[in-house]
């Protein structure tokens, strides 16, 4: 599998994951996660191999479609990725406005979540002022503020501290239990090791799953 | 009340303090080409219907003596009005001439020795087609001296003048036009840029190219807007300076620079067709610059 013509990144790939399972995926650095995860979130269309999301083949859908695939995809970004000029509460409303929700309907929404994961009183701060963990809060609650079928999040915990870890991981999970498939990747072993999750290994020219709940 | 909510920060990346500018000047310069098209036409209009259904008949002066003059009048008063569809044939009289003559004469009595040609207004009946040409025939044949004139010669330069000045107005409307969407082409192509991570990222989140394409949109159509409502201003402040020098020029062939209810209708929508052709080429740049993301 690869996302460029001259360039293989991933190679002898091969996985299902059920509607509303939960996986960790993990490997030592430069094996490719953030490769498998740009392909899972359709930020790249791979170059070969198959890759299908919600029953389509990515590599033959039309441009046209893919927003809409987008949209049912919730994504935490490792570096956050939150757009400095808006505030907190305007990078959470962010996914629902491109969803054309109506803009009455967002407010309640987003302080809620906002609330939730422990920044109400940050609502209208901008990402430079905010903490990494503040940050990695904030880019949770947009990922999943939309209620997405698919969450993939790279290294969610890594900037928060043992409470709001726990508390994002409960988070994650009930989202989970309400048919949202998740793919957290991490390298943190303690962090697997507290869940009873399958856990996706991804070496160097090796790849397997692990666990089988 | 309506409020576009902007999630790219398009008003921070200087085309808030260039693009309206420009625009200002483009529509400052339609306004005045626009007017200034308009108001030929008006007149070039006026004096058509004044030349519409009359004709002159000029008899030349001679060495002859000044009764003469008196019988050649007679004698081609009365061939006119025998002429069917002649509704009147009035010498004009020498004051009349001498007041005609003023912008080159000055003021006060033509000498009489000054050999001024005799003039006839004619008038003719609604809808009555003359042969010209026979009639200019007849009438120097029987009067040495007359000529016949139709005003052919001026009604089709007065047409072509006005044609020529409409054509040359909406080039020059066209150039401005042209103008304005490259300055809109340059600056969205400038956000794009500049804005890029932020338009990969509402799309790694699901933002369809229409979405990302609005709100350039929005954004090009405020500030073409805002500009253009500054260069009808301006424009209009201009052709009311033109307007009271043009007034005060009495007797002047210049058109008179007055601006009807109509044609301010037709001016206040340069600012409006600015906004929607920038609207439009934001639209379509964004559109093409999108399609090359994945």
């Amino acid at each position: 599998m690869g996302y460029s013509a001259d360039e293989e990144v991933l190679r002898g790939i091969n996985f299902h994951l059920k509607p509303g399972s939960f996986h960790f995926l993990t490997g030592p650095s430069g094996t490719g996660k953030t490769s498998l995860l740009r392909l899972m979130y359709l930020a790249h269309r791979a170059s070969g191999g198959v890759v299908r999301i919600f029953n389509q083949d990515i590599a033959r859908t039309r441009r046209a479609v893919l927003p809409g695939l987008r949209q049912r995809i919730g994504v935490v970004f490792q570096d956050f990725r939150l757009l400095d000029h808006l505030s907190a509460r305007d990078n959470v409303a962010l996914t629902l406005r491109i969803g054309r929700v109506r803009e009455d309907a967002i407010g309640e929404r987003v302080t809620e979540l906002l609330d939730w994961v422990g920044l109400r009183d940050h609502l209208d701060a901008k990402p430079p002022t905010l903490s990494d963990g503040e940050k990695q809060r904030v880019a949770i609650a947009r990922a999943v503020i939309g209620r997405p079928n698919l969450l993939v999040a790279d290294e969610p915990t890594g900037s928060v501290d043992e409470y709001q870890g726990v508390r994002i991981m409960r988070l994650f999970k009930e989202l989970n239990r309400i048919g949202t498939t998740v793919v957290i990747a991490t390298h943190d072993r303690r962090l697997i090791s507290q869940f009873n999750y399958p856990v996706m290994e991804l070496g160097h020219g090796t790849f397997g799953i692990t666990g089988n709940k | 009340m309506f409020r576009q909510h902007f999630d790219l920060p398009l008003g921070e990346d200087g085309s808030d303090r260039f693009v309206p500018w420009i625009i200002a000047v483009m529509v400052y310069l339609a306004t005045l080409s626009v007017a200034a098209g308009m108001a030929v036409n008006r007149s070039v209009d006026k004096w058509n219907i004044g030349l519409e259904g009359t004709i002159t008949v000029e008899i030349v002066a001679s060495n002859a003596p000044v009764e003469d003059a008196g019988k050649r009048m007679d004698r081609a008063l009365s061939i006119l009005r025998k002429t069917e569809g002649v509704r009147s044939a009035t010498p004009i009289s020498r004051d009349e001439i001498s007041k005609l003559l003023e912008p080159w004469l000055g003021q006060g009595d033509v000498p009489l020795t000054l050999p001024i040609p005799q003039l006839i207004d004619v008038r003719l009946e609604a809808g009555t087609k003359l042969d010209f040409d026979a009639l200019g025939t007849l009438l120097e044949n029987a009067v040495p001296g007359a000529r016949l004139d139709d005003h052919q010669y001026w009604t089709e330069r007065l047409t072509g003048f006005g044609r020529s000045v409409q054509i040359t107005s909406a080039f020059i409307v066209m150039l401005v036009a042209l103008a304005g969407a490259g300055t809109v082409v340059f600056a969205t192509r400038a956000g794009l840029e500049i804005h890029r991570e932020v338009i990969e990222l509402m799309h790694l989140v699901g933002s369809r190219d229409s979405y990302i394409a609005g709100q350039f949109q929005a954004h090009a159509m405020s500030l073409s807007l805002r500009g253009g409502v500054v260069g009808l201003g301006l424009g209009a402040a201009t052709l009311g300076v033109l307007s009271g020098i043009t007034a005060s020029i009495k007797g002047s062939f210049l058109p008179t620079v007055t601006i009807t209810a109509e044609a301010w209708a037709v001016l206040a929508a340069l600012p409006l067709l600015a906004g929607l052709i920038a609207t439009m080429t934001a639209r379509v740049t964004v559109a093409r610059a999108l399609q090359e993301m994945p």
